[in-house]
């Protein structure tokens, strides 16, 4: 159970504060409701790239990280297809520096030429580094569009391509900071050893006078229901053959959410999973092969990924994929079964929540879902699945219907 | 009216709690390290062998590391993973040059029963052949994959000219070496350096002294008897080593001497004259290579400990077209080390950094193990971190400048590339 106060500035900025009376660190949390699936279609990659200018340098503040490293702290950020989600780790007793850097880069930019000619480099090297100079790297890049016609989580956080980075312009920037970075579109969380009142004190010091902004409206094109099996072959100099299946899955807040969740764990989260247990070691038509979901708050994706083994077909493993996903739509799972998969969920949340930063982050995830209790809920929730919710799930969802499938060819 | 141009005044960090975990000797070779002030439900166990690869003249090693639970007399692989997987227990196996860890993480409720199903499972292996097989096949494919990677090849050659002194710890095997493997082999690894060859029992959790000696009695029969045979002094090739990859679009740059562990004296000052050199955001060489040049995604150097010795490396991967701006640039902030005294401004904010980060890693059971053991592997005692600590009080520009002229001289060094020229 993770206990949380939760109050609102006047301009309209959420704040979730997490007491935590063992640790001598501190923790501040903000996380911008903005992603890779706000940019529009031909500026991808912009979301993340802004997430780099937010280190160079605020409007009253020439560095961000500077200060904070003086103050003994550090900070790093991450943008995914749903959220941008900044955080820094500071001795408690310093807390007041992360507020007084955040609520200045909250407030405004310094918005240097320099800083954004640099980042564009950066994230270039960055997309060359994750995308293009990995065996395997850019499947991602050709999966999303596969999967997705119309909503953008058809592009991934780093972009369509490296001209869209090459050709961001300071105007585009600040555009894009004025409509996203401010408070009504902010969920800040604190955790540490204080006092809500003093953190009330402070926060209302530093981010009290940031004008609200507008909560900008998302309107995104709605995926049309798939109604055929897509699919694409693309060759790459790798040493193995690969196959990708993506298959449509409910939105996050949802509660089939969570079943779905738990059936790609039966099929694919470890080595008593069946796709394991019957492909890799019974048939050793793979070399790896799981199963896992992408956890977006819209509709996602519950993907299968494997490597062929040297001599198999793709042919050979796709059939071996259905006849195993056929087996667990046909047949209810064990009780037995259900049991281990819960177990496992359970002993990961343990270790999750130890970290002060984890509990952080999640608190202002599920606010940002609905309501940051959210986050005590989850175990209850998946309590509450049985084989006849995983049965009807594995039937709606693992059809060659709603399916997009992917295959990498070695050459 | 806020002055948001003026900072908030900075607190010292002037206490951090070193804990000290309970140890428990099993006998001169072994002991259990328990560290029980855990708040919430979760135990980490972890098993170390002297099971290195430095042990093995092939693969054997880390292919009998990973085949600990491939089944025994009375259960197969897929029976053992089951067990433990419905006790919703992760498992982590690892080996490196010279030692190799079990680790399993699950809940209070949980960890006899893992405990037991493990051991059962590592006392009793007896290596199937077709599990061998299997493990082969799906190696060989990983390394074929991992081969394709600039920063893989990097590491490799990287390795070959840093110990270059060592055949067991240079040595680096080729994919055909894998079919060399037999099971003989791996049994007697097995036999000599896992039945023989437990070092330590590291434990993080509240759990009972009752639980506690039932982990020992589960293990005690393992206890180390077999030679430890770590180097204690390695010396490089110095020079440009280039590994042509023509693919690459980025190029990865491994650069590195020997040096010392905690056990040498100068460790400490050279820890925080590394750390403005390339181990936080603000080093230099982020500071210089990324955020000034944007040639890199990320730049950084690091102190890689062995149990008799250490190493201190630079890595980075840059676009294959900036390989030799970003050499030239090092090098320029290598030697502006020995040159130029190190400004107070940059000094002191890299003292607090520190601190910031050494309260951090005292933060936690689990943390305060890893503090622990990194010491421990050093005959140190906690007390060491009470001599970081004075040493970032009291270190100045003009000793950090003297350590650099004395360790960081350019012409020293192994570097390594790998991508196109």
């Amino acid at each position: 159970m993770i206990k949380f106060e939760r109050f609102t500035l006047p301009n309209g900025l959420r704040v979730i504060f997490h007491h935590d009376p063992t640790t001598p660190l501190a923790v501040v949390n903000t996380l911008y409701d903005v992603g890779a699936r706000d940019e529009h279609p031909d500026k991808t990659g912009f979301a993340h790239l802004f997430e780099h200018l937010m280190f160079g340098g605020s409007v009253n503040i020439p560095d961000f990280d500077m200060p904070l490293q003086l103050a003994g702290g550090e900070s790093n950020a991450f943008t995914s297809n749903d959220i941008t989600n900044y955080y820094d780790i500071i001795p408690a007793v310093n807390i007041e520096t992360a507020l007084w850097l955040e609520s200045d880069r909250m407030l405004s930019l310094a918005f240097t030429p320099k800083s954004l000619e640099t980042q564009r480099n950066v994230v270039m090297e960055e997309f060359k580094q994750r995308y293009l100079n990995q065996p395997y790297g850019d499947v991602w890049l050709e999966l999303r569009p596969l999967a997705y016609e119309k909503h953008p989580y058809q592009w991934a956080t780093i972009g369509k391509e490296l001209k869209h980075i090459e050709e961001a312009t300071m105007d585009d920037v600040k555009t894009f900071f004025s409509k996203f970075y401010n408070p009504s579109n902010a969920i800040l969380c604190i955790a540490g050893n204080f006092k809500l009142k003093k953190i009330k004190e402070l926060v209302q010091k530093w981010f009290g006078d940031i004008p609200s902004g507008i909560k900008p409206a998302r309107l995104l094109p709605l995926e049309p229901k798939q109604e055929i099996l897509k699919e694409k072959i693309i060759e790459r100099k790798i040493p193995s053959d690969a196959i990708y299946l993506a298959f449509k899955m409910p939105e996050r807040k949802s509660f089939e959410y969570y079943i779905s969740d738990l059936l790609s764990d039966a099929i694919g989260r470890d080595k008593s999973s069946r796709l394991y247990i019957k492909i890799q070691k019974e048939l050793k038509f793979v070399t790896d092969i799981f199963a896992y979901i992408t956890g977006s708050i819209d509709e996602g994706l519950l993907v299968i990924e494997a490597k062929l083994a040297d001599g198999v077909t793709f042919l050979q493993v796709e059939e071996a994929i259905w006849n195993v996903l056929d087996e667990i739509k046909n047949e209810k799972i064990s009780l037995k079964e259900l049991k281990r998969l819960k177990n496992k969920i359970k002993t990961a949340k343990a270790f999750q929540e130890q970290g002060i930063l984890n509990r952080a982050m999640n608190l202002a995830f599920f606010e940002l879902l609905g309501d940051a209790n959210g986050v005590n809920e989850e175990l209850k929730i998946i309590e509450k699945i049985n084989e006849n919710h995983i049965h009807t799930i594995a039937n709606q969802l693992l059809n060659s219907n709603n399916c997009s499938i992917l295959k990498v060819k070695a050459i | 009216m806020l002055n948001r141009t003026l900072a908030p005044k900075l607190n010292e960090i002037n206490k951090i709690n070193f804990v000290y975990p309970e140890v428990k000797k099993l006998n001169n070779e072994t002991e259990l390290i328990w560290m029980k002030d855990v708040l919430d439900e979760t135990v980490r166990v972890e098993l170390h062998f002297n099971a290195g690869t430095i042990h093995s003249i092939n693969k054997v090693a880390s292919i009998t590391n990973g085949l600990l639970l491939s089944g025994t007399e009375k259960k197969n692989s897929i029976q053992i993973n089951e067990e433990i997987n419905e006790l919703g227990v992760f498992t982590d196996f690892e080996s490196n040059q010279e030692s190799a860890v079990v680790a399993f993480y699950c809940l209070k409720e949980n960890v006899i029963q893992a405990v037991q199903l493990i051991c059962n499972a590592i006392q009793n292996c007896n290596f199937p052949q077709e599990e061998i097989d299997d493990a082969i096949r799906e190696r060989k494919q990983q390394f074929l994959i991992s081969s394709e990677k600039v920063s893989f090849l990097a590491r490799k050659e990287f390795q070959k000219k840093m110990y270059s002194n060592s055949e067991r710890y240079s040595r680096q095997l080729e994919i055909n070496e894998y079919d060399n493997i037999t099971r003989d082999q791996i049994i007697s690894f097995h036999s000599n350096h896992y039945l023989n060859g437990l070092t330590r029992i590291v434990v993080v959790g509240n759990i009972d002294e009752n639980q506690i000696t039932q982990i020992i009695n589960n293990t005690s029969t393992w206890c180390n008897t077999t030679e430890k045979n770590y180097e204690n002094k390695f010396i490089n090739e110095k020079g440009h080593f280039h590994i042509e990859k023509k693919e690459a679009v980025q190029t990865a740059i491994r650069i590195g001497m020997p040096l010392f562990n905690k056990s040498n004296s100068e460790f400490i000052d050279f820890q925080i004259l590394q750390t403005i050199l390339g181990d936080y955001f603000g080093s230099r060489l982020m500071s210089n290579i990324r955020e000034d040049k944007g040639y890199t995604y990320g730049i950084g150097s690091a102190i890689l400990e062995s149990y008799l010795a250490g190493s201190f490396i630079i890595a980075t991967e840059v676009g294959c077209e900036f390989v030799k701006p970003t050499l030239d640039e090092i090098k320029k902030e290598i030697d502006r080390l020995s040159i130029e005294l190190i400004p107070e401004e940059e000094l002191n904010l890299v003292k607090n950094y520190l601190l910031g980060q050494l309260l951090k890693s005292a933060d936690g059971a689990n943390s305060l193990m890893d503090l622990y053991l990194g010491v421990d592997m050093h005959h140190l005692s906690l007390e060491y971190y009470n001599e970081v600590i004075h040493r970032i009080n009291t270190i100045t520009s003009e000793e950090l400048k003297t350590l650099a002229s004395k360790y960081l001289i350019w012409g020293n060094l192994t570097i390594v590339t790998a991508g196109k020229k």
